[in-house]
């Protein structure tokens, strides 16, 4: 039970850590390491085959790919336009949106492509590892 | 039948990008030529550049033009290829695609302006042969010759980067143009010269680096139409071509191309003869061709220059064309060898005109463009010497004779086996290329405008391609004329001299370069697996293996520094004591760990100095650092306990009581001390030396605020370093397929 309880919360976290990483302690990977250990708690609790039809994990590979998809996507548009991989928009001096603690900016997008990858990269390696477990049965 | 649609699919696909090449290549070039000129390695010097001049239209529309022909013939050959070979028609889009990847490779090499570029696109045309030649890998004579051609033309491509790399050294740039212009001779020039002709010559498939294409005939017919008549194996003689003013400010490396190119012609001509399997033959043929380009280049000067382009074209089109042939052949008959088959002329009348056409070029008859390669190649080799215009006359004896026999021991004499009908593509390129054969000795100047835009780029000199027919005795005629009565003469006594020929084929099986690649990767092979067993046989052999070599190089390092103030011991105040506590539960969990037998104990400790650490990285003020260790201390704990689970229980209770074995015992301990010692040295030597102010850690801190951030850490990893993170992220990904192949046989879910 505390374990169910617990996913939200550490989620929670995870996005805090996610969206405040720019301005504090935090960033993509920490948050996508976070993320991934709750969805690992979830494991641990239930059981693999009770985790995967309730939460939507099977997405994970996806995940991963579309996380590196984004952080190629925000290092590599910038050069199409000439300008430098990893040109950073908004330019320095210029004016950034702000929602509350959250900064619009293409680095903290770059930093959202690393969480997903390493998150989608854990559970699925998380997955691996159990459903071969799983296969192979009641161990000797 | 989705499947076998998105394969013919992808063969339509191909074809059309062909086509669209072709005429893009004859557009530009016809317009006067065009190029674009990027940034790309800007600290290298190195840019995106490409210009399609006249070099570059001559083997791009060989690229694309043959391209046209045998992706083509493919689109009819590689279904019945897959059902001969048992294997779902599915597979045939990777061969399309491979292909198309080799052509656009061809392209871009032949009109890139950069050596880093033409190395690129070197290497791309490699792995992508590699791929084709072994493209039956259910076959171990497929992937064998597919690993040949790739050592022997990979290993040489690394002489090839050294030289470019010396050039760049020397002349300070990566520009062709710019190098060009700066060209002058000297001993680094020569011997960059001398490293990129080695890798040219292997590519072209010269003496005595010959021996991989007999065996890339394993490949499918499309690939060896394309790859080993006008594409692959023109690369080598196209690399000549892009730097042969810088190769002809030496003398003997011309004079080296020289000797290469006419043994290449003695031995490919005599294998060629004594031959009996169709493709072999042609290649073999292919080799001793490609052996009078190289003479040619070797020759230099204009007519040099001249000859090389011409015979480069006019020879594209007649292989490509015989090759098809045979494919089609052994389609219909089952026939793989001259023995085997016989008699097609009146069951395929069509290919025999059209591979008819294709011979008589090949072995330079009037009214076809192979007259006009052979006329400028009498007429260069007679102004160099009469010595080696009676070579090139025996040589071109030696190919009228061989060819000869290939055509008429095919289509002429009794048929030997019932022919199947063929149908129309597997006919129609062969024919097609047959009629260009035709029309280029009939008007040669198209032709020969292209070859000499080509030439004008080889000799960087204004040079004609004169080829004409003249009706008097001047020298090239009465050497054509010698050649085709020695060729006759050849022809008739070809069996007195079976049993010589098949002498010389055996002594090159015997005792040629074959022998010495076989042995060399034996050898190879031998010391990698000793290697192996002294590095690898466990784990602990293998972190000694690390720990050594990596102990004495830092032993050697502390040992040459100079002592001086390098071992201070500070002051010690009542707020470090937290920071002490938290190293020292850390010190105190490595010892356990020694100690530790069963595995989960053994995470649990290991966890154990990683948790101590990350509160020594919070005591320190690194609160991003301490954060991510104690994340991933706890996701490698659990991971470890999954994979335990993994293993069979008793299997993981024998490893945890196994004694270590006597010589390890004290081993083990000591490298381990020793190396543990040093580290302590290094580490300690470089906190006493605080480096003076380090000012890009206080930039980076201002800098910080510019990219709207107040976390440093997170705006090095997301914006500073972004391209590192970039990397490090892409690597976790192959990391996930690698477990996924581990685990699964690569199924992500």
């Amino acid at each position: 039970m505390v374990a169910r309880l617990l996913l939200v919360p550490v989620l929670m976290v995870a996005a805090a850590f996610l969206i405040k990483g720019y301005l504090d302690v935090g960033d993509g990977f920490g948050a996508g390491v976070i993320a991934a250990l709750g969805v690992l708690l979830q494991y641990l609790a239930f059981g693999r085959a009770a985790v995967e039809r309730v939460l939507p994990v099977r997405h994970a590979p996806k995940l991963a790919v579309g996380g590196l998809l984004v952080a190629l996507a925000v290092a590599f548009v910038p050069a199409l336009g000439g300008r430098a991989p990893l040109e950073h928009a908004p330019a320095p001096g210029a004016e950034v949106i702000h929602l509350g603690s959250l900064e619009l900016l293409t680095a903290v997008a770059f930093d959202v492509g690393v969480f997903a990858l390493v998150l989608g990269m854990v559970v699925a390696t998380i997955h691996l590892i159990a459903s071969t477990v799983d296969e192979r049965g009641e161990r000797p | 039948m989705r499947s076998i649609g998105s394969a013919a699919a992808a063969g339509v696909a191909a074809v059309a990008l062909a086509v669209v090449g072709a005429v893009a290549v004859l557009a530009v070039w016809r317009s006067g030529g065009a190029g674009f000129d990027v940034a790309w390695l800007p600290s290298w010097g190195a840019r995106l550049a490409f210009r399609l001049d006249g070099l570059g239209a001559l083997y791009g529309l060989l690229a694309t033009g043959i391209g046209v022909a045998t992706f083509t013939y493919a689109t009819a050959y590689l279904p019945r290829h897959l059902e001969h070979e048992e294997r779902p028609q599915a597979e045939g889009g990777r061969f399309h695609a491979l292909m198309a990847l080799f052509m656009v490779a061809m392209v871009g090499l032949a009109t890139a302006q950069d050596l880093l570029l033409l190395f690129v696109f070197w290497d791309l045309t490699a792995i992508a042969s590699y791929l084709l030649i072994g493209y039956d890998r259910q076959r171990r004579e497929a992937r064998l010759s597919a690993l040949m051609a790739l050592l022997v033309t990979g290993v040489s491509a690394v002489l090839l980067l050294i030289g470019l790399l010396v050039l760049r050294a020397e002349f300070g740039t990566t520009s062709i143009p710019a190098l060009l212009e700066r060209a002058q001779g000297g001993g680094a020039v020569t011997l960059a010269g001398a490293l990129i002709a080695v890798g040219a010559l292997a590519k072209s498939a010269q003496v005595p680096l010959h021996f991989w294409l007999p065996r890339a005939m394993a490949a499918p017919t499309p690939v060896s139409a394309y790859l080993h008549s006008a594409a692959m194996v023109a690369a080598g003689v196209f690399m000549l071509s892009r730097l042969h003013p810088l190769l002809a400010t030496s003398r003997p490396l011309l004079d080296g191309l020289l000797v290469v190119g006419l043994v290449s012609m003695a031995v490919g001509g005599l294998l060629a003869l004594g031959a009996d399997h169709l493709k072999r033959l042609l290649a073999y043929s292919t080799i001793a061709q490609y052996g009078y380009v190289v003479t040619m280049l070797g020759v230099g000067g204009a007519s040099g220059a001249a000859a090389a382009c011409f015979y480069v074209l006019a020879h594209a089109l007649a292989k490509s064309a015989l090759f098809m042939t045979s494919g089609a052949v052994t389609e219909a008959t089952g026939g793989k060898a001259l023995s085997e088959v016989g008699g097609l002329a009146r069951a395929m009348p069509a290919l025999a005109v059209g591979s008819g056409l294709a011979a008589a070029g090949l072995a330079a008859l009037p009214l076809t463009i192979g007259f006009f390669k052979d006329e400028l190649f009498f007429k260069a080799a007679a102004e160099r010497g009469t010595w080696l215009a009676v070579l090139a006359v025996a040589s071109a004896a030696l190919t009228f004779a061989y060819i000869t026999r290939f055509w008429t021991g095919i289509f002429l004499g009794d048929l030997r086996r019932p022919v199947r009908a063929l149908p129309g593509r597997l006919v129609v390129p062969v024919v097609v290329l047959g009629g260009l054969v035709l029309a280029g000795g009939l008007v040669v100047a198209p032709f020969a405008a292209l070859s000499e835009a080509a030439a004008q780029v080889t000799a960087a000199a204004p040079v004609a391609v004169a080829a004409a027919y003249h009706l008097d005795f001047r020298a090239e005629n009465v050497m054509a004329l010698a050649a085709y009565a020695l060729g006759l003469v050849l022809v008739a006594g070809r069996p007195a001299l079976a049993g010589v020929l098949a002498g010389f084929a055996r002594l090159g099986r015997r005792a040629g370069p074959e022998r010495a690649y076989v042995a060399g990767l034996a050898a190879l092979n031998r010391l990698s697996n000793a290697i192996h067993d002294v590095e690898l046989r466990d784990l602990r052999t293998r972190v000694v293996a690390v720990l050594v070599p990596a102990g004495a190089l830092v032993g050697v390092g502390v040992a040459v520094t100079p002592f001086e103030g390098a071992y201070l011991v500070g002051s010690f105040s009542r707020g470090d004591l937290p920071l002490v506590v938290a190293l020292a539960a850390c010190a105190l969990a490595a010892l356990v760990v020694t100690r530790l037998r069963r595995h989960l104990a053994l995470a649990l400790g290991l966890s154990g100095v990683g948790f101590s650490l990350a509160v020594a990285y919070e005591l320190l003020g690194a609160p991003d650092v301490a954060l991510i260790a104690v994340v991933i201390e706890t996701l490698f704990m659990l991971l470890f306990v999954a994979v335990f689970a993994l293993l069979p229980r008793a299997v993981l209770r024998r490893e945890s009581r196994l004694a270590v074995a006597g010589t390890r015992r004290f081993r083990d301990p000591v490298v381990g001390v020793i190396s543990g010692v040093l580290v302590l040295l290094v580490v300690w030597a470089a906190l006493s030396r605080p480096t003076p102010t380090d000012a890009s850690a206080d930039r980076q801190l201002e800098l910080a605020g510019a990219a709207h951030g107040k976390d440093v850490v997170t705006v090095i990893l997301a914006d500073f370093r972004g391209l590192d993170t970039l990397v490090e992220v892409t690597v976790v990904v192959v990391a996930l397929l690698g477990v996924a192949a581990l685990l699964r046989r690569g199924k992500l879910w």
